[in-house]
């Protein structure tokens, strides 16, 4: 008789035990909130009791594979004080004492383990499934071994140098077949402006208009 | 005159037009007319813009090209042609090239390094790096923007001020040397091979600006952007700044006094109608430049629009965290509602959001007027990583800036060399090939200043003083020379002799009256604002706020800028006071002369 009230009593205080492991601002509570709209828009799910079981089993799973033991389970997981906003506290207390709770520091070590399996359960990312106080674990920097730009960069800069030395030695050619030729110099205008320029003699006089080569004039 | 038929020569007359619209039509036109369109009262400012064109631009840039064609020789050759004594503006206008050759192609250097950072899957101005131990971004990074902190950070390494000076950026000496070996390659045969690079410098950012139009248009909120520039602010107009600024842009987009367009116009045939490509090239340049501010600001619009609903957003969640209410309580459109109503139902708790609560203004976002390479490499940069395709935006947008760029440079370089290449004991000694390289080397190892970790202070304290004032000078000395000492008599024949009709009386009104009184008022306005406005300041940046601060130029500095201005203008008295010495000395010498034979 003692032993059915003792555990009618047990019964009746569990949960109410429960609850007040669970807090909001207890020193081993984590806040969790979740948007599920901005993150699915019009494919929003409705949260509701079974997203909750859902949770509670993800956070039993993460534990599980953080001590890699296979004790937890979704008793262990307490959660408390939804709110519309879809927020809510949890804690998790350990398999073998269910009064005492698991340190805020391991809890939040397990979550960063297991972070993407939990925002995959839910359909989530980081920023749409947030647990307070953990940062979401930032990507690495891809650090490639040639910075992307310096390829890019090393592609003109070669085809660059590769035009002023092509430019460079067809005039240096055209030069050199001038002079073994020693063609009128119909064609360069370069060379004539250093010729003309150089050899102050030969533009002695003034220049009449009426001698003019009109050839020079057409497009090469 | 024997010199004609040496002189290289445009292949057509189209070339001569494109290369001087590649010169006129740059930078200045993308973030220097938006800047002073918005500040000065949006589609009113046109009214001063216009007037002042018609006024001021077109008849000084008529001169300038009747004198290179009439001369045919550049800058310090042809004044010399036309006054002996003031052969001084010449050479002040090849100094101020110069010192334009040598700080303008370093934003051909940042366009080239944002243009090659493009090609990555991520534009690395769109998100913070992560900091060295992955649990969060750089502090440097989170108190700016990333677009401010890849332009302050990672592309120049600025120091905190003008006095902290540090290594050169290899990144940044790369693109540099990248910048003055196409300026060289463009410009390696003379005006045989500047002439066919004009065809793409001047029509492809055209091309660029069309795509860009289209993009920007159908932006979400360009239409606000767009409405903001247009909607005029007739009271602007009584501001007296209002017309200097328009005065001063029509003056230095067209490039005038540098001694580009008289080179340029010296490569001419003798009779070409440069009238009617004056008018033409005017009318031009300042159509793209009325066309560039609305694609500006429907992107200006963009950007706006994107803030101020990323900050309802913002909002929204701070008010759904909150209070705990349910996710679609609140939408974007009701934000302000809902405060009001939050405000009054739970006062302590709302009282306990402080300030972090932002209040989000579109007019605000709007009103964030910038110019120069603030507007172009930071936020179009930042407008450019919320639009789809980011990555070909971004190509698109540096090419043109580059394409402006360099069509701006081809003219500045070949203001140098072509008085250069026409001094005889220059040209007596070297090809043209090697004289360009070696302005271009030259160009290149002083640039090489402007990399070093505090070189955008100076490249700013160049951009700022370095054409300013001289250019203001000169030009007022080229008319009054024109038209008073040479005579408007004189040019009115020349002209005549090329063209073969008179000078309009509209042309001989401006050039002896009107641009005259206007330039002078110019010039006064300018040194008034100078005097008035106590020591000179820059922005330098503040790595631990994350902004720019106002901070005073150190002495040296100071002097630096005097020097600035002092090195091109003195240029002309020196000048004067040499050759009235040479003709002295000369008449002198010839008299001793004759009075030896005669005793003799």
């Amino acid at each position: 008789m003692l032993v059915r009230i003792l555990v009618l009593l047990y019964l009746a205080g569990a949960p109410a035990l429960a609850q007040t492991l669970c807090q909001p601002n207890a020193s081993n509570g984590c806040r969790v909130r979740i948007s599920i709209k901005t993150a699915l828009g019009n494919q929003a799910y409705e949260w509701n009791e079974n997203e909750m079981f859902l949770f509670r089993a993800t956070m039993a799973f993460a534990m599980r594979r953080y001590y890699k033991t296979e004790t937890y389970n979704v008793d262990n997981i307490i959660m408390c004080n939804q709110t519309l906003r879809v927020s809510f506290w949890f804690v998790v207390t350990s398999p073998e004492n269910s009064t005492m709770l698991i340190p805020k520091a391991d809890v939040e070590k397990a979550v960063r383990m297991s972070r993407h399996r939990i925002n995959n359960a839910f359909l989530l990312t980081d920023r749409t499934l947030e647990f307070l106080g953990i940062h979401p674990t930032l990507a690495a920097p891809v650090n490639p071994d040639t910075p992307p730009w310096l390829i890019v960069f090393g592609v003109v800069i070669g085809a660059v140098f590769a035009g002023i030395i092509a430019l460079l030695v067809s005039s240096l050619l055209q030069k050199r077949r001038k002079e073994k030729g020693m063609m009128e110099d119909g064609q360069d205008e370069e060379d004539r402006q250093m010729k003309g320029v150089e050899n102050d003699n030969v533009l002695d006089g003034i220049y009449n208009r009426g001698f003019t080569d009109d050839d020079r004039f057409t497009k090469l | 005159m024997g010199k004609d038929a040496a002189r290289a020569e445009w292949d057509n007359p189209m070339q001569f037009v494109l290369a001087c619209v590649s010169y006129a039509v740059g930078l200045g036109n993308v973030w220097r007319f938006p800047y002073l369109c918005q500040m000065h009262g949006g589609g009113g400012f046109l009214i001063p813009y216009l007037l002042m064109l018609v006024l001021l631009g077109v008849p000084l840039f008529y001169m300038e090209l009747a004198i290179g064609q009439k001369m045919r020789l550049g800058s310090i050759g042809a004044w010399r042609a036309i006054s002996p004594y003031l052969g001084g503006v010449g050479l002040a206008s090849v100094v101020t090239s110069m010192y334009l050759c040598l700080y303008y192609n370093v934003i051909n250097a940042w366009s080239f390094w944002y243009l090659f950072h493009s090609f990555q899957s991520v534009l690395p101005w769109a998100e913070c790096p992560v900091n060295s131990n992955l649990t969060g971004h750089v502090e440097e990074c989170e108190r700016a923007t990333p677009t401010q902190y890849f332009f302050y950070r990672e592309t120049l390494d600025i120091s905190g001020s003008i006095e902290e000076n540090g290594g050169i950026h290899m990144g940044q000496a790369l693109c540099l040397l990248l910048a003055w070996m196409i300026v060289y390659l463009f410009i390696v045969k003379g005006v045989k091979s500047t002439g066919k690079v004009v065809y793409f410098t001047a029509t492809f950012p055209y091309l660029v600006l069309i795509i860009y139009l289209i993009r920007g248009v159908t932006l979400h909120g360009a239409i606000n952007g767009v409405k903001y520039m247009f909607t005029p602010k007739m009271e602007q107009l009584a501001n007296p700044t209002t017309w200097i600024n328009a005065a001063t842009q029509i003056f230095f987009s067209l490039g005038l006094g540098f001694g580009s367009l008289i080179a340029f116009a010296s490569y001419n045939q003798y009779n070409n109608n440069f009238e009617k490509q004056a008018i033409v090239v005017s009318m031009v340049n300042s159509s793209t430049s009325i066309f560039a501010s609305i694609v500006t600001f429907s992107i200006y619009g963009f950007k706006a629009t994107f803030n101020y609903e990323s900050c309802l957003e913002r909002v929204r969640l701070l008010l759904l965290n909150t209070f705990d209410l349910a996710e679609d309580t609140i939408s974007l459109e009701n934000v302000n509602h809902w405060i009001a109503e939050l405000n009054r139902t739970h006062p302590e708790q709302f009282a306990s959001l402080g300030g972090r609560l932002e209040t989000c203004d579109l007019e605000a976002e709007l009103d964030t007027a910038v110019e120069g390479t603030g507007l172009a490499f930071i936020v179009y940069s930042e407008a450019i990583k919320n639009m789809p395709v980011s990555q070909l935006w971004s190509v698109l947008y540096f090419i043109m800036l580059l394409l402006l760029g360099m069509g701006s440079m081809l003219g500045n370089v070949i203001a140098v060399i072509t008085p250069l290449s026409d001094l005889k004991f220059i040209s007596r000694y070297m090809s043209t090939k090697t004289l360009n390289g070696l302005v271009c080397l030259f160009c290149l190892l002083l640039g090489l200043g402007f990399t070093t970790r505090s070189g955008n202070y100076w490249f700013t304290m160049f951009n700022d003083y370095g054409a300013t004032f001289s250019l203001l000078f000169i030009v007022l000395i080229e008319v009054i020379t024109v038209c008073y000492i040479y005579g408007i008599k004189r040019f009115e024949k020349d002209v005549e002799d090329m063209l073969g009709h008179r000078l309009n009386w509209y042309w001989k009104i401006m050039l002896a009256g009107v641009s005259p009184i206007l330039l002078i008022t110019l010039f006064i306005f300018y040194i008034v604002n100078y005097i008035q406005g106590g020591t000179p300041t820059y922005q330098a940046w503040n790595k631990e706020l994350g902004k720019s601060v106002v901070t005073e130029y150190p002495p040296y500095a100071q002097a630096f800028i005097g020097l600035l201005l002092a090195s091109s203008v003195c240029c002309i008295p020196l000048t004067a006071l040499y050759t009235y010495c040479k003709k002295r000395n000369l008449a002198s010498g010839k008299r001793e002369r004759t009075v030896s034979t005669v005793s003799a």
